[in-house]
């Protein structure tokens, strides 16, 4: 464990030097909300209407949380690096070091993750005051529900993308598979909870990373309820142990396959 | 004078063409990164069934009309990327110093360097925005101004992407403001502009010209007006005009790296 928190400092370390991208990718964060708000600003005629269960502040709240989320994440970044680790032939450099490959590039990305987050966090809570200017209802225990389910929402989406990037061992570009995957997420459970869609069809989200990776820390946030809560954070964690294991499953399987060349 | 236009337009073509080839060398991934985009594309419908629930207008746009306005979104984006991918990292090809190589060709620099590659997943990108016209409707009218509009919105990106690239000429790296200016015009290009009010739709329509490329274009399919035609058409003139001032000013700037490199 003290080797992946030695991985997870360096790359915090490292990404220190760069908060000035940070801070511009922010624009992009800005532009997404802006968006967003004057869509349901439209949306909402009466500022108190409720539209499936949602007042237009807590339906606000949830795009913010839920774009804090996928904006952190940098999915893109993430999958196009463990793609051309397995192409370039990088992943072979890892097989006789005293780590695993999957805790290496969990760690170096939490790394990653970790300054952007509080960053964003900030200016996300920041951008909402001014705009929605109320905040939720948030206890103590709600604030720290958030956080724990944020984390594990984030560790689901390290690994789900790991997987897809892991897929490179068995075809040359894995890529379109996290279009498809980072769109779902994204319309889904980023733009809309899940209560938006029809019955039926939030009766399968539930079972889909979409419930775990974005709207369960996004509804915490905006309705707390330490039952949900509880049942959130425990649905995340089965979901960690599975997207654990499917990755690890392609890893050990896609490793086998590398032919090494020496020069 | 005409012959010199001609000529380059041949060469361009041949460029995208040996660019193609080469992607085609892997069949499987050229053909599932034009799939999969298209169906990353098709997702956001979800979003609009969605929306199209809550009310059945938004702003001032029908859903048909939403179709649309995505199909010539998706499209100007898959036209600039395809044909003139490396406006989109034309700053880092200053900041490294790799434009000897172009230089040294007989034929006009900024285009040479623009149309050297091809982005595969555009043409996914491209093919969607037709789809879509077909569910919007289509006409010989519709299909006709539709490429035109494609054309002169896929320009307008690249221009504006050449000139924020080639800022870089005067101050260094700045991809990272390129990158932000082509962001602001791909997310805004998918919301109609009824829902954007004062300042915001204001810049829409001139620092951000998403309403020039995007907007204008959908209003003119669902209702022909020749002003707004010759706005577009305009606009494009300017920014061409713009993109090839910028980067030929800045060109003088240029220093090599003395970097070695070839152009196969």
């Amino acid at each position: 464990m003290k080797k992946y928190l030695f991985i997870f400092k360096s790359e915090i370390m490292t990404n220190l030097q760069y908060v000035f991208n940070i801070f511009v990718g922010f624009i992009g964060y800005f532009v997404m909300l802006f968006i967003l708000f004057n869509l349901w600003e439209y949306l909402y005629s009466d500022p108190n209407e409720l539209i499936n269960g949602y007042s237009m502040t807590s339906m606000m709240w949830y795009v913010v949380i839920t774009e804090i989320l996928y904006s952190v994440v940098g999915g893109r970044t993430l999958c196009k690096k463990i793609s051309n680790d397995v192409k370039s032939g990088n992943v072979a450099y890892n097989i006789n070091k005293p780590y695993s490959y999957i805790g290496y590039s969990v760690s170096s990305h939490f790394g990653n993750m970790f300054i952007k987050f509080i960053m964003y966090v900030i200016l996300g809570l920041g951008f909402g005051l001014i705009f929605i200017k109320k905040l939720p209802n948030l206890s103590l225990v709600g604030i720290i529900f958030v956080l724990v389910s944020s984390f594990l929402g984030l560790l689901i989406s390290t690994l789900l993308i790991l997987s897809i990037g892991l897929f490179s061992f068995y075809i040359e570009d894995s890529g379109p598979f996290y279009w498809v995957y980072s769109k779902l997420i994204l319309v889904m459970g980023t733009l809309f909870p899940i209560e938006y869609f029809p019955t039926i069809v939030q009766k399968i989200l539930v079972y889909t990373p979409v419930y775990v990776v974005n709207y369960g820390p996004a509804k915490l946030f905006v309705d707390f309820d330490i039952h949900k809560g509880i049942g959130i954070i425990l649905a995340q964690i089965i979901y960690v142990i599975i997207a654990y294991l499917i990755c690890n499953h392609i890893y050990r399987k896609g490793v086998r396959r590398i032919n090494v060349n020496g020069g | 004078m005409l012959t010199e236009v001609k000529n380059q337009i041949k060469v361009v073509f041949l460029s995208i063409k040996y660019s193609v080839m080469r992607e085609l060398l892997n069949r499987f991934t050229f053909i599932s990164n034009v799939i999969f985009m298209m169906l990353n594309n098709a997702s956001m419908i979800i979003q609009w069934l969605v929306l199209f629930s809550l009310r059945e207008n938004m702003g001032g746009y029908t859903f048909k009309e939403v179709l649309l306005l995505w199909g010539i979104a998706s499209s100007t984006f898959g036209f600039s990327r395809f044909f003139f991918y490396k406006a989109f990292s034309l700053s880092s090809i200053i900041n490294e110093g790799k434009l000897d190589s172009y230089i040294v060709q007989p034929k006009n620099i900024l285009i040479s360097i623009i149309t050297s590659d091809i982005s595969v997943s555009a043409l996914g990108d491209l093919l969607y925005g037709y789809i879509m016209l077909v569910f919007y409707g289509l006409s010989i009218k519709s299909f006709l101004l539709f490429t035109y509009f494609i054309i002169t919105g896929g320009i307008i990106i690249a221009a504006i992407s050449v000139i924020l690239n080639s800022l870089s000429f005067w101050f260094g790296n700045t991809d990272v403001i390129a990158e932000t200016g082509n962001h602001l015009m791909t997310n805004f290009a998918t919301y109609p502009d009824g829902i954007f009010k004062g300042i915001a739709k204001a810049l829409l329509f001139t620092l951000i010209p998403v309403g020039i490329s995007n907007y204008i274009p959908v209003h003119v399919i669902v209702n022909f007006d020749l002003n707004l035609f010759l706005i577009n058409t305009t606009v494009c003139i300017f920014l061409i005009y713009f993109a090839f001032i910028t980067f030929y000013t800045g060109l003088k700037r240029y220093s090599s790296s003395n970097l070695m490199s070839s152009k196969i």
